[in-house]
């Protein structure tokens, strides 16, 4: 079973996050001091650490450096009340795989877990042909094709779709898309993103494929073997 | 930059030293010359009293023969002149009596001595009309004192330029001495400026003037320097204890099953709330960041630009705006890429928020002379006029727009991310619709 480590001082965050990890069929480890946190990463074998900012001893953020040294090799998603753009760019600048501002959805959290296991696992078999079904991506000529033809796609919505194609059959959030695809770490107030993948989504149903499908709330799913399999 | 305070400095220096000691040395020129003239009066004394011994011996036959004697001994330094009564030379050193003196009374005191040239040489003499009309003249020659005047006064204009010289160079040791000190305070500022808050001067502080102004200003850097930590830790911690507690209700919320009407509008309310103490927090940072440098990158305005102009092309496409975005590339400025994505989304999603279907958005990045310009411009609704002074105030809202979304915090924040970037903000006044003029600061072009 893989095992998550959650540095946490507030206990009733901490549950809920370890409720979170497992949903995902993970085990959830807890500490609640930095030091103690830094002790259980550099000691035990960990998938993931789940990293709080302001903790009794200091700056998870300032950690990270500490733990990669020790030869923690876990993805560190960085859990934390400061949540602005300059605080999260700040933590990604620091070694923080992934970062999410609280307060957070349980899903989002669920969506951003996944996406850091997998990402510890992802094997590039093609580093040119990405294929679900009849729905092909093309890396290097960046084309798609669905059932054999050509979608006329603009640049973004191309990296929009390798995006949810390297997590295809995971719900992918609003919030995740703004930061891997526009690298943007702020929250614009209206859903641009909607439009963008809105856009994206009726070019392939018009080519015949249903490949993203909303995920109630959080976000969208890519799936194009399931929805082919089911319908 | 010239040195200009130093050159002043030292040329206060040097003439000063060379206008007092020009001073003192004028005072003794005139002690000298005044002394020069009473040895000369002196010597003009004795040979009137010669002369008056002869003559009361034997009249002007003595006198005659003393000065045809002294005549015959040609010395030039003295001039002995004896007339007849009808103005004929009886005896004397020279051809001609001098034209531009005039005998006067008679005896021979020293009283009314005439100073004259003759022959290009200065004389000091005595002339009188001896009792039966005879003109004499005693006159000893000038011509010593003046040597040793000229003499001295050659010595004076040398010694001048010397100390004139002198007192340059002491004087700009002196200004560079002072100088350095205050370049010391001037190297601590701009790296301040630069974004070092931190910055100190090294080494103890020497117990005078400048070592005063060092530690003040290190005083006033030290309190900034608090002042800037207090809004940082202020902003860590109202995050904290608004965030903790509202992720604890998003929490439960989650629980909660079978009212997603209710929860999602929930939901809804809290990201906007954040949103807002976010905006808030981001201004004062803004504001406490401001001109410094620190933390600014270089970056391709350009570039970024179009990223942000393209995640929102397709919203105001669907909203039916004609969109019009003409950026020169390639513009580089020094600045912080979240905040200014930040910006121009704002600026964009006010147009969109207010234009209505069939309004023009336009987008414009130039290369000015100083400045690159960013101009955004609608033909929307436009800015009311009880609003215009006011616009960029926090919480600044129009009476008209209380119905749509929004909390008055958007070109607030917008303000304060350019004055963090040295860029000027105007409102131009157009016949229809928003304007907003943007000329940012260019990246010099030796920067890194």
């Amino acid at each position: 079973m893989d095992r998550i480590l959650i540095v946490e001082d507030d206990p009733q965050t901490a549950e809920a996050v370890a409720r979170t990890v497992r949903d995902l069929s993970c085990e959830a480890v807890i500490a609640t001091t930095l030091e103690a946190g830094i002790a259980e990463a550099l000691a035990g074998e960990f998938r993931v650490i789940v990293l709080d900012r302001m903790l009794p001893g200091g700056d998870g953020v300032d950690a990270i450096a500490r733990m990669r040294a020790g030869g923690a090799k876990a993805m560190i998603l960085v859990l934390s009340a400061l949540g602005r753009a300059a605080n999260r760019v700040e933590g990604l600048e620091k070694g923080a795989d992934d970062y999410l501002p609280k307060p957070f959805e349980p899903d989002e959290l669920r969506a951003r877990l996944r996406a850091l296991l997998r990402r510890g696992t992802i094997e590039v078999l093609d580093n040119d042909l990405m294929a679900f079904g009849d729905l092909e991506i093309r890396l290097k000529a960046r084309t798609v094709h669905v059932k054999r033809a050509h979608v006329a796609v603009s640049p973004k919505e191309f990296e929009l779709i390798t995006f949810f194609a390297r997590h295809a059959g995971q719900v992918v959030t609003r919030m995740q898309l703004l930061e891997q695809v526009w690298k943007l770490h702020f929250d614009p107030g209206t859903n641009v993103v909607d439009v963008h993948v809105g856009r994206l989504r009726r070019k392939l149903e018009a080519a015949g494929s249903a490949a993203i499908q909303t995920a109630r709330g959080e976000g969208y799913v890519f799936d194009p073997l399931a929805v082919s399999v089911s319908g | 930059m010239l040195p200009t305070a130093t050159l002043r400095l030292a040329a206060v220096v040097a003439l000063a030293v060379t206008l007092l000691s020009l001073a003192g040395m004028a005072l003794q020129y005139r002690l000298v010359e005044g002394r020069l003239m009473v040895q000369a009066q002196g010597l003009l004394a004795a040979d009137l009293d010669g002369f008056a011994a002869l003559y009361e011996q034997r009249r002007i036959i003595a006198l005659r023969q003393a000065i045809e004697y002294r005549a015959a001994a040609a010395n030039p330094g003295e001039m002995l002149m004896l007339l007849a009564r009808d103005g004929a030379v009886l005896a004397g050193t020279h051809a001609d009596w001098p034209a531009t003196v005039v005998a006067r009374g008679d005896g021979f005191g020293t009283d009314g001595t005439v100073r004259f040239t003759d022959a290009g040489q200065d004389w000091l003499g005595v002339a009188r009309v001896l009792p039966g009309g005879f003109p004499l003249l005693v006159a000893r020659s000038l011509a010593p004192v003046e040597g040793t005047l000229a003499a001295l006064r050659k010595g004076i204009v040398a010694i001048g330029l010397g100390m004139l010289a002198a007192g340059a160079l002491v004087g700009w040791l002196m200004a560079r001495q002072v100088m350095a000190r205050i370049a010391r305070v001037n190297a601590l500022a701009d790296r301040v400026a630069a974004g070092d808050l931190a910055a100190r001067l090294p080494g103890a502080r020497s117990a005078d003037e400048f070592g005063l102004l060092e530690t003040h200003v290190h005083a006033m850097l030290d309190r900034i320097e608090a002042l800037n930590r207090a809004t940082h830790r202020l902003s860590d911690t109202i995050a904290h204890e608004l965030r903790t507690p509202l992720n604890r209700i998003l929490q439960r919320l989650a629980e909660i099953k079978g009212q997603e009407a209710v929860t999602d509008d929930l939901r809804a309310q809290m990201r906007q709330a954040i949103r807002l103490f976010d905006s808030l927090l981001d201004i004062s940072r803004a504001e406490a960041d401001q001109g410094s440098g620190g933390g600014l990158l270089p970056l391709d305005l350009s570039a970024l630009l179009a990223e942000i102009w393209e995640l929102y092309e397709p919203l105001a496409e669907d909203k039916g705006l004609i969109l019009d975005c003409d950026l020169a590339p390639g513009l580089q400025v020094l600045g912080d890429r979240t905040l200014i994505a930040q910006m121009a989304a704002n600026l964009l999603d006010n147009a969109v928020k207010y234009c209505r279907p069939g309004d023009q958005l336009r987008l414009h990045l130039t290369e000015g002379a100083a400045r690159h310009l960013i101009v955004l411009s609608d033909t929307g609704p436009g800015l009311p006029e009880d609003l215009r002074d006011r616009v960029f105030d926090r919480f600044a809202r129009a009476e008209r727009d209380r119905g749509l979304p929004g909390h008055g915090l958007g070109l607030a924040l917008v303000q304060a991310i350019a004055a963090r970037h040295g860029a000027k903000l105007s409102l131009p006044r157009r016949e229809k619709g928003f304007a907003i003029e943007i000329a940012w600061p260019k990246l010099a072009q030796d920067a890194p």
